[in-house]
């Protein structure tokens, strides 16, 4: 079976920006989330397909082809299910490529050991503001 | 045993009812504060208020190295979460998580919660197993239930599997007059054995009937 698909779960604005993106790039993408208004924040541009569903449930995973995944990309805003859909995709679907979304960097312990891939919008922001005040500095 | 229990209601209520009796070290933890205040006044331990599935709260609740670990939130996901955390982290030898999603029972599993329980999981495997009394016996009654037909499922840990039928001590009043073995039809005689999955068609007598059935499901 080919693993072709690009799949992001979660249709925030990180999810549905990630989402639109890839799928101008020509990746075949196919977004999830639970409320269908979700998907207003898609841009115009995005040729992919949206499932409304609960992710946590297999059957809704399974429709949304997780089989044929080569990529997942986990932004809902819980970070617990973030990292329970995580290791779905890892252990039990094999997925090659997986990016999570975490608030809590102290729950990234429990992705050591596998390939799946943090993002923390916490450290990302910290060491922006480093960047920025050293500038300020700077200019003292 | 050194016994955590994170979230749940009514359930842990109950749970740690049970298990205080037995002298266990509990640990409860529960994030419903109201909920919390309840449970502790009228089980007589203390709660630690706090979100289980984060593992500052596991660590300031002493939880390391317990035995057990019972994860009864009303979330799957936390649930999971909280084991997990549980296992990897504080070494926490058997976890147990509630679901409310039978399918998540087969999923947790596969990712490392030693049990997980399902309400609608257990009622299912119940019914199953019912179902599977019915399968394996039907009977019917004729000439104004002076004899009965009783059709019978073999199956393979049976005491007459692999034996001839002459060689059976069938009680009184009994005659297998006909096996099914799919797709074949065969009428027995004395040398014929009985194999695992054949149904067996036996003529008796209503009285009989019990004695008949509790012997051929006989176990080995």
């Amino acid at each position: 079976m080919k693993r072709n698909k690009f799949i992001v779960i979660g249709s925030g604005r990180l999810g549905g920006n990630i989402a639109t993106k890839m799928s101008e790039a020509g990746e075949d993408v196919i977004v999830i989330d639970a409320t269908e208004d979700s998907f207003r924040k898609l841009q115009e541009s995005f040729s992919g397909y949206q499932v409304v569903g609960d992710a946590t449930d297999m059957t809704v995973l399974e429709n949304a082809y997780i089989k044929q995944a080569k990529t997942v990309v986990l932004t809902t805003d819980s970070d617990n299910v973030n990292i329970f859909l995580a290791h779905v995709c890892y252990y039990i679907y094999n997925v090659p490529n997986i990016f999570v979304r975490l608030e809590d960097t102290d729950k990234g312990k429990l992705l050591e050991g596998t390939a799946i891939q943090a993002i923390y919008p916490f450290k990302l922001s910290f060491n922006e503001f480093i960047e920025l005040s050293k500038e300020e500095g700077e200019d003292i | 045993m050194k016994i955590v229990i994170a979230g749940g209601k009514h359930e842990a209520d109950f749970v740690i009812k049970a298990l205080k009796e037995e002298h266990h070290h509990l640990i409860v933890i529960n994030q419903d504060r109201a909920f919390a205040e309840y449970i502790s006044t009228s089980n007589d331990v203390p709660v630690f208020p706090g979100d289980p599935t984060k593992g500052y709260c596991l660590s300031d609740a002493e939880a390391q190295g317990a035995d057990v670990l019972l994860a009864l939130g009303d979330s799957d996901t936390d649930n999971y979460i909280t084991c997990i955390t549980a296992k990897r982290l504080f070494n926490i030898k058997k976890t147990v998580a509630k679901v409310r999603n039978p399918k998540n029972v087969e999923i947790f599993k596969k990712l490392g919660v030693d049990s997980v329980i399902s309400s609608t999981y257990l009622l299912a495997q119940t019914i199953l197993n019912e179902s599977s009394v019915e399968k394996i016996l039907k009977t019917l009654s004729i000439e104004d239930e002076k004899i009965v037909m009783i059709e019978l499922g073999v199956e393979a840990d049976f005491n007459l599997v692999n034996k001839r039928i002459m060689d059976i001590q069938f009680p009184k009043n009994i005659n297998i007059s006909c096996i099914f073995r799919d797709p074949h039809v065969i009428i027995p005689n004395g040398s014929t054995i009985i194999k695992p999955d054949d149904k067996l068609i036996i003529i008796s007598t209503p009285n009989e009937q019990e004695e008949i059935i509790e012997f051929i499901r006989k176990k080995k």
